[in-house]
């Protein structure tokens, strides 16, 4: 090709939609950057400190974490999506999306919530000792430390694989299951032989969403002291003050993740499964009968009852008890910053989205894949990362700077601006969770084909128009999903808010969390039950639009 | 001459063989030109390349006296002035059947958009269909409206991607029929795609063979390559 016709092209793509897609992208992958680049820096006593006698301790937690509670979940998630996808029992259609619902409660909620039920004056022992004159031996039931930690993220994220199994089951294996019928296996067999090889690739989906989750928790495993690589980094962080030494423990804790993605490719390989088989039509269910029905409503009820039901019950109580202490002035504050936050941050995730999710449409290439890939790594990046990459980055913009704030703000020279600004927290978030806008609205394009959009091009109309005027429309569900997803996953972030946040900035989440360290459990309910009822909106509005 | 493409050439990706290679050829005006071919031998390509839709990798194309792709121009699509009836008719779902018709009319004030919006209803005799959604429409009239659609805002030449390749075939014979008349009421410079050879004859005053865009030969001129 001639060099004229390469700048022809050049010069034809580099319009301004192109360019700020660049710029977000540019934007996410900085941070992670800078925290991989932290390999290359000096290290200090403390990282000498921390790799001789702490760093197994924080692998071996973060590993036994990510083993059972991605076991356990994976288990429990499919086994509900199977019981729901292929059988018939009672009030199977409501545990359909109840079974969601406890996607709405932030673990470490669920963490201080149970461990206050089970210990010696929470409810459930005081229950046993006034009407059954029974005593618990101390430590048999009280969810506390590892197991505590296990039992709550198992129960919390369960969810993830649960819609994923369903949602798979549903749509891929109708003409599977059906065959099975009639080659007479029994329902275990069913599930052993067929459902699990068929969902493969979503219970790897799955359960991958658990592992990432898990590794980015931080909230639980401090609550219950277990110590794991995230954890690490806030004492490294607030503990210490030494920046550099947790930018290096966020550094290995890539180089984990790093390595559970080519797990996941070398599981996934060879294992191309026709998914062109779409099959629209409904997979019959089996009517259960007798004892299996029982048995199959029963264990919906139980994971219902334990992982929405109970806990929010029991927060309603003690919010009566203790919102009209709590209720002052600055709790309507915390209630405003939430909000702000996460409309602010899921409407510049759900623009960029937007950005990316078009310029990949339209230009499908090599390096728009890439550009996926990156738009949506944010997601596998733990939330302690993301805040260290994101701050080492705004201090270093703040010195480079420096020399024109005086002149531009007329603050005293070397003071902070970016780096003490809520700009800094939404960054954060934008980068975090960029991956829930982008692979809806991304999904939403397979509903707008190319030649709508050429179709306006030859009558006339510019890009931006034809984009309002004709994709805005048909996307706007997919738009209005990927927010509401972003919404509820920033309301509830707690690692990366604790972090960023500018001083004196509380949002629901981090009082929440300051009342529950404080041992001030009851207080803590009121700003709790807030934070997930505005959850369960966001998870509504997405079943909602979801369904269609 | 009205339309004047030279050596044009195209290809999806440098791995594989070109589409289109070298390809010359030239519409006077007025001129319902045919281009037959097999499927896969670039129809639908070389119609792209003059809507501006993909560029070519090398050549160029002349529109009615203006340069609109050469090795330091190109016109975007929206600029050319070209109307186009795709395959499957990209009707605009979420838009009525005189939405749709207006959506190129936006240089027209708002009475003489609505002339012509009349005069687009009545070409294509839908008249009582204006306020319904392409989804109520049936194969044949979801054409017409995609016909009145390109043509409304006067382009100075159609391009038709198969037109009928959607449509029963005992509705192919009497559709054929009435494109040919509306496009000598309209009196447009057409340059209409087929792999079917019916169609053209239906229609086209001229026929082309493509192979691969290596052209082949006309039956009533030749065109040298
Ligand atoms: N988007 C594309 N990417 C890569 N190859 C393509 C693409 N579209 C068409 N082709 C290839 O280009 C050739 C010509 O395609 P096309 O112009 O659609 O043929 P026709 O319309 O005559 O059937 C075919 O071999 C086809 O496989
Ligand atoms: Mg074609």
């Amino acid at each position: 090709m001639k060099t004229s016709i390469w700048l022809r092209e050049i010069r034809r793509r580099a319009n301004s939609w192109f360019i700020i897609t660049m710029l977000g992208a540019l934007v996410i992958i900085m941070p992670v950057a800078y925290v991989v680049l932290s390999f290359f820096q000096p290290t200090g006593e403390n990282w000498e400190h921390i790799k001789e006698f702490l760093l197994a301790d924080y692998v071996k937690g973060s590993v036994i974490l990510v083993g059972s509670v991605g076991f356990l979940s994976t288990t429990i998630g499919l086994v509900l999506a199977w019981i729901v996808a292929a059988y018939e029992f009672p009030l199977r259609k409501q545990f359909k999306w109840l079974l969601i619902i406890p996607l709405a409660i932030p673990p470490y909620i669920a963490a201080y919530t149970y461990s206050t039920m089970t210990s010696y004056t929470g409810v459930i022992q005081s229950l046993f000792r006034n009407y059954f004159d029974y005593q618990f031996t101390p430590g048999t039931i009280e969810i506390m430390s590892l197991r505590g930690a296990v039992f709550v993220l198992t129960l919390f994220l369960y969810p993830y694989v649960y819609m994923i199994a369903l949602n798979y089951f549903e749509k891929q294996s109708a003409s599977y299951i059906e065959s099975a019928k009639t080659l007479g296996l029994n329902g275990f067999q069913m599930f052993f032989r067929l459902g699990l090889p068929i969902a493969r690739p979503a219970i790897i989906a799955g359960s991958m969403l658990v592992i990432f989750e898990v590794l980015s928790d931080y909230g639980v495993a401090s609550f219950f002291g277990v110590r794991t690589i995230s954890t690490a980094i806030f004492q490294t962080w607030f503990g210490m003050y030494d920046i550099n030494a947790a930018m290096r423990l966020a550094a290995w804790l890539l180089v984990i993740i790093l390595g559970i993605f080519m797990l996941e490719r070398f599981l996934r390989k060879g294992r191309k499964y026709d998914t062109n088989v779409t099959q629209s039509r409904p997979l019959a269910r089996k009517k259960l009968r007798g004892w299996t029905a029982w048995l199959a409503f029963l264990s919906c009820s139980i994971v219902f009852f334990s992982a929405f039901l109970i806990p929010f019950v029991q927060l309603i109580y003690w919010s009566l008890k203790t919102y009209e202490k709590v209720w002052r002035a600055d709790f309507i504050t915390l209630i405003t910053n939430s909000l702000v936050a996460a409309l602010i941050g899921a409407l510049i995730i759900s623009f960029f989205a937007i950005l990316a999710a078009r310029t990949i449409n339209l230009y499908p290439s090599a390096s728009s894949n890439l550009l996926a890939r990156i738009m949506t790594s944010g997601y596998a990046v733990p939330g302690a990362v993301v805040a260290i990459g994101v701050l080492a980055l705004f201090i270093t913009l703040d010195e480079k700077l420096a020399f024109i704030y005086p002149k531009l703000l007329g603050v005293e020279s070397g003071s902070l601006v970016l780096s003490m600004s809520i700009a800094m927290l939404i960054t954060g978030y934008v980068i975090r969770f960029m991956a829930q806008g982008f692979n809806s609205v991304e999904s939403g394009y397979t509903k707008v084909p190319p030649s709508y959009r050429e179709a306006s091009f030859l009558l006339g109309r510019s890009m931006t128009y034809t984009f309002w005027k004709v994709e805005f429309p048909l996307l706007r569900g997919s738009i209005l999903i990927g927010f509401a997803l972003a919404f509820l996953e920033i309301m509830k972030e707690l690692p990366l808010t604790l972090l960023l946040r500018p001083f004196n900035f509380d949002t629901l989440a981090t009082r929440t969390y300051q009342y529950a360290i404080d041992e001030r459990i009851y207080e803590a309910a009121p700003s709790s039950l807030l934070l997930i009822c505005l959850s369960i909106l966001s998870v509504i509005i997405i079943l909602r639009f979801e369904e269609k | 001459m009205f339309v004047d493409i030279q050596n044009l050439s195209f290809q999806y990706s440098k791995k594989q063989q070109p589409v289109i290679d070298r390809f010359s050829f030239t519409i006077k005006k007025g001129e319902i030109v045919g281009i037959v071919g097999a499927s896969g031998s670039g129809k639908s390509t070389l119609l792209r390349l003059l809507a501006g839709l993909e560029d070519p990798t090398a050549g160029s194309i002349e529109l009615d006296g203006r340069l609109i792709v050469g090795d330091n121009t190109y016109i975007e699509a929206e600029k050319r002035g070209v109307g186009m009836v795709f395959q499957n008719y990209a009707l605009f779902p979420h838009l009525t059947v005189s939405e749709n018709i207006c959506f190129g009319l936006h240089k027209m004030k708002r009475p003489e958009k609505k002339k012509r919006l009349n005069e687009m209803l009545e070409l294509v005799q839908l008249q009582e269909f204006a306020k319904r959604y392409p989804h109520e429409l049936s194969g044949g009239q979801q054409q017409r409206v995609a016909l009145a659609r390109a043509l409304a805002p006067s382009p100075s030449i159609l391009l038709m991607d198969e037109p009928f390749s959607n449509l029963d075939t005992n509705l192919k014979s009497l559709i054929r029929m009435e494109v040919r008349d509306i496009l000598q009421k309209a009196n447009s410079t057409c340059l209409f795609v087929s792999h079917d050879q019916a169609d053209v004859d239906a229609i086209c005053d001229r026929i082309i063979y493509i192979d691969c865009a290596t052209y082949i030969g006309s039956d009533k001129e030749s065109i040298p390559v």
